[in-house]
């Protein structure tokens, strides 16, 4: 698969390994268990303690991984519609929030939700971002 | 001499410790204490040192070390805050005018509303130039070296629709909403966008910016349900969304002020929920938002803080404010996802100290969360 060097650095500074981030692509291609917006795929994957995410294109490439800590739990609420598609079922994802978990506290996050399977995605600028920053904090609060 | 030659420290280890402890535990559902105690204490906090309210608008540091200073003596809030309802304006052109008596005000519009066609958001390249984030920064660079244990920084959206309303005027701009509501949109737009640009600036420097934003102007008193939701909640859920995606946040409080009589009801759906939510509404009608609507409406998604009216704070009658507190405490402890004491709006700033330390003293004898 092709990993630009770029795109190497970024998902090492996050703590992934790029083997298994292609794994998790390849993974999601044959299962068809990742959602699509029309030009790119996201696909998520459970990888020890962290959920773990692929941002690629139909030819296998990676544009970008990311992951958070935090557990996915239930959907919060739904309240559109997006531009993503569940390729598993074709179901339309909506834009949503979903409850998480980390460190024995559930709270809410914005989402892509697909209230049918009750499956929930976060996008990059959450995850790498919000979430980060929620995580660290978690732990300095709990501390 | 320097603002901060003028205070004794904080108690570090004692109260500050507790305090810290206190403050996290609505958000990690880890209970410590009690009920936390927001007064929203803005330049109360500097009457009570024994400076003007012209003192802690014009001079930030004093101001904000005022609030971290005297939130000792009552035993709220762990960090400080200080800010006034026009930000972002003046980059927009409006000029202020500070007053003796009140923060500062706008001297009055500056454009027509067909005018607005030609407004544009404010880069952050000219923010910087600007008043607002200057303002900002030297403030938190203070609080970072002489109030370091208090330091939260924020960037302030505040009154969506009201601080833009300034341009042309709040009646106008009413009249807009009505009328013209493209340019409506476009001004309140340029604002918001103006707002992002600023806690971007702000997240660029310190890491993160807490994010808070409010629908003042924009309530039943003025507005109808769909105007309040198209004009207020949506932007500040844009607002919001916006300003993660260039990495400020995560944490948020919602100010809902004025009569949210039936308005509540349109921000769950609009608004951006992170794990760091506060969301406080001030009046239900003439009377306090009730906690236990508050609690059914956003528990699922936020922390919820309760309302002492602020009218109260300036009687002589601390046992009222008691009975009020107790009351909204009783209500709202067991919100899901935690719960904060507060007064409607910021307390005002000849606030009787006799009736902050009744609020203190009610969460101390009613805020539990209802579950230890």
């Amino acid at each position: 698969m092709a990993v630009s060097e770029e795109v190497k650095k970024t998902i090492e500074s996050r703590g992934l390994k790029v083997a298994d981030i292609e794994k998790l692509v390849a993974e999601a291609k044959a299962s068809k268990n990742m959602i699509t917006n029309g030009s790119k795929f996201i696909a998520k994957k459970q990888m020890g303690d962290m959920v773990v995410y692929a941002d690629f294109n139909e030819d296998g490439s990676i544009n970008s991984a990311y992951g958070h800590k935090m557990k996915i739990l239930d959907i919060v609420m739904d309240t559109s519609d997006t531009e993503w598609t569940y390729v598993k079922t074709g179901a339309k994802i909506r834009k949503g929030h979903t409850n998480l978990s980390y460190l024995g506290a559930t709270r809410s996050a914005p989402s892509l939700v697909d209230p049918a399977s009750g499956e929930s995605w976060l996008e990059e600028y959450l995850a790498a971002k919000t979430i980060a920053v929620a995580e660290m904090l978690f732990s300095q609060k709990r501390a | 001499m320097g603002y901060e030659e003028l205070f004794p420290e904080n108690d570090k280890s004692g109260w500050h410790a507790n305090a810290a402890k206190r403050f996290a535990s609505p958000f990690v559902d880890n209970f410590h204490d009690r009920i936390d105690v927001d007064p929203i204490i803005l330049s109360n906090a500097a009457v009570q040192c024994g400076f003007t309210i012209r003192d802690f608008y014009e001079k930030p540091e004093l101001g904000i070390h005022c609030v971290g200073y005297i939130s000792e003596l009552f035993d709220l809030l762990p960090v400080t805050h200080w800010f006034f309802s026009l930000p972002w304006v003046r980059e927009l052109g409006v000029t202020l005018e500070y007053k003796d008596t009140l923060p500062p005000v706008s001297t009055g519009p500056i454009m027509q509303v067909a005018d607005i066609e030609n407004l544009e958001i404010i880069s952050k390249e000219d923010l910087l130039k600007g008043s607002t984030v200057p303002l900002f920064y030297n403030m938190y660079d203070y609080v970072a070296k002489n109030l370091g244990h208090t330091l939260v920084p924020i960037s302030y959206g505040f009154d969506i629709c009201g601080a833009g309303s300034e341009l042309i005027g709040v009646e106008e701009f009413i009249m807009a909403t009505f009328t013209e509501q493209d340019l409506a949109h476009k001004l309140v737009d340029t604002y918001v966008g103006t707002a992002i640009n600023g806690a971007e600036l702000m997240a660029d420097k310190y890491g993160f910016a807490m994010l808070i934003v409010g629908s003042v102007l924009a309530n039943n008193d003025i507005f109808a349900d769909e105007q309040i939701e198209e004009f207020s909640a949506k932007k500040m859920g844009f607002y919001v969304d916006q300003c993660f995606r260039r990495g400020a946040g995560p944490q948020i409080f919602y100010h809902m002020c004025g009569n949210q009589e039936t308005s509540y009801k349109v921000f769950k759906r609009n608004l951006v929920w992170s794990p760091f939510t506060v969301t406080h509404i001030g009046y239900m009608g003439q009377k306090e938002f009730p906690s236990d609507i508050l609690k059914q409406e956003f528990q699922d998604v936020s922390t919820c803080m309760g309302s002492v009216d602020t009218k109260l704070m300036i009687n002589a009658n601390p046992k009222k404010v008691y009975e009020h507190a107790k009351d909204s405490l009783l209500k709202g402890r067991d919100a899901k996802k935690g719960f904060i004491l507060g007064t409607s709006c910021e307390t005002p700033p000849y606030t009787i100290p006799g009736n902050l330390l009744a609020l203190t003293r009610a969460a101390r004898d009613f805020g539990t969360y209802g579950t230890w």
